[in-house]
């Protein structure tokens, strides 16, 4: 009776908003739309329409993923502090946080789809029994494994406690606080798995480096908590959800300083490409100062350093990171420099020139990018949803109909922050 | 023709379960699952199955059949044959070829190597020609599993040389260096499969079960000699030219999205004949035989000869050598 | 509401604008006509043609006979493919810019008999010949190392080979002739490394002769035009 209400309220405030809601929803519709005609175009005529090639043999698709997996790991930097270290300022952001999760697992997901069309019909050949799903030795059946397994666990332990709530319970500790942990563990691991699935390739010098899976998660801590400030400070300007200005401090102080570390391994990188060069760094070579004629990705790489470096420096600097309007921008700008340091920039170096040493270049063909478009479009759409039923939820406003008492339920207390946090000045007056 | 091989080398057909897995409840699930998975796959292709020709209607089943067959190795001597004659089939009814597949296995004791001679090989690339007819390999990407590198003397260095070269050869100042799946004895591209659709047989082969892959192309990324490609569109073979002599193994019909590489012509080897760049070497710069026959010419070179093999230090250990006169 | 109308309309017309790109992207997919710029001769084709179908076991050949001490591997005999003018006989001939005529040469040369000019009589090596009228015969073997006519032919009668030390050979026991010198390269192709296997891997072995791939009078492979080049853009280019 419950679940119903519940499922069908989820529905009404999915769908009810403001123009600017509908409008929102509406272009993220067309993206998909767009990109799912994309999609049945390459799947009918095969991955000819991509700009990948025998050379090439990874593109955008997977670059996506590389990059979408450390967004969907980051949850963890609150759920760790909010469910287990009972930190009050990321008790309110952390079902944002695991939104975010989902929303990015949705697009992993998908890009994993999209990178073998045959994936969506014959998916049953991984499921063990009918299937030969070959574990423990494959990467990518790790992979897909972990990305389903946390998929499920941050839909679980969001939708117990929204449901406690909505029903007006409180939700049980011992009831999915043994998850947490798990999530955890889980985060981490799908994290470095998929850096495995890269540096476990001897085949390719350019990802076979031991400090890739550190990079990963360094590079997620990065992304994930900048993605996490741009939201929390959407979400803030826009509606009543209490956000504190110490979580979103805290939140740029994390970024901050995984941001130094990612440019610290990264220089480290660098220079053990560089000092001593040889053949295996041919491909760094290629990808910070091309090869000849063939330099496609050196504006790109390029750029995103450049980001990356800029957005660091102001972090550091502590009025700069004080500075919501500031804040914002830095963090935009890591975003963008960590999806294409991690993305374009770690994947497609790693197959030029190809381990004979032949140099095909790569560029996304129209195809290509409407479905990546497409995925984008559908994982904004999926955490624009989640946030939409959450939020209301959280402040008490949507409620069981069935439920006797009928006050609000009162999860979240806004607490001044200015008393608390006196030099944080809040984003926005509301 | 294609069956004399057999009188040559009896095919050990009883092993037909490598894996030794039950197999009757696990096909009846894989339809069922498969049924669900593909269920709105299919039916966006399917027109009404009413309003199909006999044929089309046939086309759909053995599709469907196709579709939810088995992995190779779990396949008992039945399924296989089962498989073959649906396969043949459907090379009839697709595109009008009449092709016979062999599901012949290893020979027992028989572990192939591989010697390329550098100093034999004038670049004459009659080993290429040879592979693309004798593999039906897709004639409108020009896929070639075989890359011969021209390089200057002094050095072999794979990031200078070249394999486009247009001259005549061989070019004074130069040698050559072919390469071609190495059939490694630890070979990077099976462990990173995620489903299984591709191993190591018996005689050191390293195959793909084309009707078992998904076309993720980890394998891909794995082999460090670029010996893999992919069927990015269906593969297209003129009538006239397709070899109906194939092995389900080796080079039947690729489906698009698919991994392919090169079998050692296994449609051939198994039968003992030399794979088809041997046969067509000029200048025979290419030695094949069984490594575990201390009297084949094989081993000799191995006793005989310096050699050094592609990138050693990765641990792949290529079945396929380079030696110098 | 109207703005979920608005939102059709927009979706319809972006789909319709992202099928005109892929329709551009559709790839041109015709076959490419095989062999035409390849400098390949018909005959190397129908060669490979049927060698790609022939059973181990149908090639003509003779026993060889032992080449100094070098045996075979595992000592065990092989066989060396007999010579004869029918393509079918095992391999492309073709070689350089020459293709070698090759008669079935257990019996005398046939082609230009001495004879037919010198008549009458048995031609005896002079190692010292009219140039012009030997244009089919370009001594560069024995120019270049040293060697003499009679090192060869046999002295007293130039249509007969002969060892060192007198015996007599025919051309396709050349490996024995050429093995005088060339021990290093008789050893490798006595152990399968020089030369070039026929007929199979399995089974008796068969073995091509030195005259069969090198002209004793100009034994270096000479240069031609290779087998079509891949090409590293192509399978990008099918589709842009
Ligand atoms: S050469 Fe490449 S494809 Fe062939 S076995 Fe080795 S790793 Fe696998
Ligand atoms: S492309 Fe096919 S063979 Fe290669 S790893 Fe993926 S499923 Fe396996």
């Amino acid at each position: 009776m419950h679940l119903r209400a519940f499922l069908l309220s989820a529905l009404r405030s999915a769908t009810s908003g403001g123009r600017r809601y509908h409008l929102w929803m509406g272009g993220l519709t067309v993206i998909m739309l767009a990109g799912g005609y994309a999609y049945l175009e390459q799947a009918n005529h095969g991955l000819v329409v991509t700009g990948m090639n025998d050379h090439v043999s990874w593109g955008l698709y997977i670059s996506n993923l590389a990059f979408l997996v450390g967004l969907a790991a980051a949850a963890v930097i609150l759920v760790l502090p909010a469910y287990i270290l009972k930190d009050v300022d990321f008790s309110q952001a952390v079902l944002i946080a695991e939104g975010v999760a989902v929303s990015a697992l949705v697009m992993c997901l998908a890009f994993v789809m999209a990178n073998s069309p045959g994936w969506p019909w014959k998916w049953w050949r991984l499921a063990p029994g009918v299937g030969l799903l070959n574990w423990p030795d494959s990467m990518l059946a790790w992979d897909v494994i972990l990305l389903n397994g946390y998929l499920v666990l941050n839909l679980a332990i969001p939708f117990y406690i929204l449901y406690s709530h909505y029903v007006g319970r409180e939700p049980l500790k011992r009831k999915y606080v043994p998850f947490i942990y798990v999530s955890v563990f889980w985060a981490v691991s799908i994290h470095l798995v998929t850096a495995f699935l890269f540096s476990g390739l001897t085949a390719r010098p350019f990802w076979n480096s031991a400090l890739l899976g550190p990079r990963f998660l360094a590079s997620a801590f990065t992304a994930g908590p900048a993605f996490m400030i741009l939201l929390l400070g959407f979400i803030r300007s826009n509606s009543e959800y209490p956000i504190s200005d110490s979580a979103i401090s805290k939140l740029a102080t994390v970024t901050a300083v995984a941001a130094q570390v990612n440019l610290v391994m990264l220089l480290s990188e660098l220079i053990f490409e560089f000092f001593t060069p040889t053949h295996h760094n041919i491909s760094a070579r290629y990808l910070f100062f091309g090869l000849g004629e063939h330099d496609a990705l050196v504006p790109w790489i390029r750029t995103g350093i450049a980001l990356n470096v800029t957005a660091t420096i102001t972090l550091m600097i502590h009025p700069l990171r004080k500075n919501p309007r500031v804040l914002m921008w830095a963090c935009a700008a890591l975003f963008l420099g960590i999806w294409v340091e991690k993305g374009i920039g770690l994947v497609i170096p790693g197959f030029i020139p190809s381990p004979l040493g032949e140099i095909v270049e790569y560029a996304p063909t129209w195809v290509e990018l409407w479905v990546t478009a497409g995925i984008w479009a559908m994982g904004m759409f999926v955490l624009t949803v989640l946030v939409r039923v959450a939020l209301p939820i959280e402040l008490g406003v949507l409620r069981s109909p069935h439920l006797e008492d009928s006050q609000p339920y009162r999860v979240v207390r806004p607490r001044s922050t200015r008393t608390r946090y006196p030099d944080v000045r809040p984003v926005r007056k509301r | 023709m294609s069956d004399d091989g057999n009188s040559v080398t009896p095919d050990g057909a009883e092993d037909g379960t490598v894996l030794q897995k039950p197999v009757d409840r696990r096909g009846a699930l894989g339809m069922l699952a498969a049924g669900v998975a593909a269920g709105a796959a299919a039916a966006s292709a399917c027109r009404p199955l009413n309003a199909a020709t006999p044929e089309e209607r046939e086309l759909r089943v053995l599709e469907w059949q196709e579709f939810t067959q088995k992995h190779y190795r779990r396949m008992t001597d039945a399924e296989r044959a089962e498989t073959i004659q649906r396969i043949e089939r459907l090379a009839k009814i697709r595109h009008d070829e009449d092709v016979t597949i062999a599901t012949t296995d290893a020979q027992p004791g028989v572990l192939f190597g591989y010697a390329f001679n550098i100093s034999k090989c004038k670049g004459y690339r009659n080993c290429i020609e040879a592979c693309i007819n004798e593999n039906n390999l897709d004639r409108a990407s020009d896929t070639q599993y075989i890359r011969i590198f021209e390089m200057e003397d002094g050095g072999i260095n794979l990031e200078e040389a070249d394999a486009t070269y247009q001259h005549e050869v061989p070019a004074e100042g130069h040698f050559y260096l072919g390469t071609q799946c190495f059939q490694c004895a630890n070979p990077p591209c099976v462990p990173v499969c995620p489903v299984g659709a591709t191993w190591q047989e018996p005689d050191g082969i390293v195959v793909i079960d084309y009707n078992w892959c998904v076309g993720c192309r980890a394998c891909m990324a794995a082999c460090p000699y670029w010996a893999r490609r992919f069927n990015w569109a269906q593969a297209e073979v003129p009538l006239n030219e397709v070899n109906p002599n194939q092995h389900y193994l080796g080079n039947r019909a690729r489906k698009k999205g698919v991994v392919e590489k090169c079998t050692f012509c296994i449609h051939r080897t198994r039968k003992g004949q030399l794979p088809a760049c041997v046969a067509a070497c000029p200048p025979g710069a290419r030695v094949f035989g069984n490594l575990l026959d201390p009297d084949s010419e094989i081993r000799w070179v191995l006793a005989n000869k310096h050699l050094f093999r592609l990138k050693e230090e990765l641990a792949t250990e290529p079945r396929y050598w380079y030696f110098s006169d | 509401m109207w703005t979920r109308l608005v939102n059709g309309v927009v979706c319809l017309a972006v789909v319709g604008i992202a099928s005109g790109c892929v329709d551009e992207q559709r790839p041109e997919r015709e076959t490419a006509a095989l062999a035409a710029d390849t400098g390949l001769t018909d005959i190397d084709l129908a060669v490979a043609a049927f060698n790609a179908q022939r059973q181990p076991g149908e090639l003509p050949t003779v026993q060889a006979a032992p080449v100094d001490r070098w045996a075979g591997p595992g000592a065990r005999p092989f066989e060396v493919a007999v010579r004869t003018s029918k393509q079918e006989a095992g391999h492309p001939r073709r070689f350089g810019s020459i293709t070698l005529e090759t008669a079935l040469r257990i019996r005398p040369v046939s082609q230009y008999p001495c004879t037919s000019c010198h008549f009458g009589r048995t031609v005896v090596m002079t190692d010292d010949r009219i140039d012009d009228a030997h244009q089919n015969i370009q001594p560069v073997h024995p120019e270049e190392t040293g060697a003499l006519c009679s090192t060869c032919h046999s002295a007293d009668n130039v249509e007969r080979l002969a060892l060192a030390q007198g015996e007599p050979v025919t051309l396709t026991e050349s490996y024995r002739l050429c093995a005088q010198c060339h021990f290093q390269q008789a050893e490798a192709w006595a152990g399968g490394a020089h030369g070039k296997r026929l007929d199979g891997w399995q089974g008796r072995r068969v073995v091509m002769g030195c005259g069969d791939c090198h002209d004793p009078h100009s034994p270096a492979i000479q240069q031609r035009i290779p087998f079509r080049a891949p090409e590293l853009e192509r399978a990008r280019t099918t589709h842009e």
